[in-house]
């Protein structure tokens, strides 16, 4: 599990590094990171079901509450979140894995 | 282009002539050349940063620990194959958004955005919708809630998820609360279990 967020790191400072927070851009900025983090995830080669959510906001002040429950095998099953921020936005990253009994 | 050409032409140049290129030598980067990448880098990621959040289960407790006892105990258990293939009953999308709708419509009537109210008003919610979905029944499948909670104030958001899953039994529901400062988001995700 510590090596998920490394992949989902990379690909998020690939993708936004640098940039700021742009209307146009935008969807297509969260569909790349999400399919880019997955892509990377599938590479790791273990048996699991993966499932990646990504949250970009736009800096400014606003409140945001998140919250997750999961009902899963807790020996086998996890998740991870990264937040990345910048000047103008905020990214939040989770990935969910689910072991696959073989 | 002229390494790839003359490795190439190696191969025909006859025998004497034997030539040290392999046909695929790279091309050493110049000193200045790692420099002015990693450079570059870090002026782009100046402005941001990043931190891992949270990270379950956690590694260094013993919780994991107790887990796997038991589960090594029930490894000694034999227990019969069921044959099942598939789930008895698949998971019904639109009967589980119609319920948790009308949770959120309960719990999120009258109430206006206040930070310290919603950070645990999440979790209740998250926790309520888990055993309501558990509720209806479904066997073997796991449950994955997700609540957001935005408060609108003219900022712009975008959520973007995707997954890698068992199409035939697998699933997922969203559904949103919105009032006048705050708009409410719950994701339902549902995984058999083989």
């Amino acid at each position: 599990m510590e090596e998920y967020h490394r992949p989902c790191d990379e690909c998020i400072d690939g993708v936004l590094g640098g940039e700021d927070y742009n209307q146009n851009n935008i969807n297509q900025w969260t569909a790349s990171i999400v399919e880019q983090s997955l892509a990377h995830l599938v590479k790791l080669g273990k048996a699991y079901k993966y499932i990646v959510t990504c949250a970009v906001v736009q800096r400014s002040p606003y409140g945001f509450h998140t919250a997750s429950s999961c009902f899963w095998d807790t020996t086998s099953d996890g998740t991870c979140t990264v937040r990345w921020e910048n000047r103008t936005m905020n990214c939040i990253v989770n990935v969910f894995a689910i072991a696959i009994v073989l | 282009m002229e390494k790839r050409g003359r490795g190439a032409k190696a191969p025909s140049v006859s025998a004497p002539q034997q030539p040290p290129v392999t046909p695929r030598k790279e091309r050493r980067p110049s000193m200045f050349e790692k420099e002015a990448y990693a450079q570059i880098l870090r002026e782009r990621l100046r402005e941001s940063i990043h931190d891992v959040q949270y990270v379950e289960p956690p590694f260094d407790d013993s919780i994991a620990d107790l887990g796997k006892e038991w589960k090594s105990a029930l490894a000694k258990l034999k227990f019969a194959n069921s044959y099942r293939m598939e789930p008895l009953k698949k998971f019904q999308a639109h009967s589980v958004e119609t319920k948790v709708q009308q949770i959120l419509k309960e719990s999120l009537q009258d109430v206006k955005y206040d930070d310290k109210v919603f950070s645990h008003l999440s979790l209740e919610l998250a926790d309520r919708i888990l055993s309501s979905v558990k509720e209806f029944g479904y066997h073997r499948y796991k449950f994955i809630i997700k609540v957001l909670f935005i408060q609108k104030t003219g900022q712009a958001i975008n959520i973007a998820s995707r997954w890698i899953w068992d199409v035939a039994w697998d699933s997922w529901v969203s559904a949103k609360h919105e009032t006048e400062t705050f708009v409410a988001l719950v994701l339902v995700f549902a995984l058999y279990c083989e």
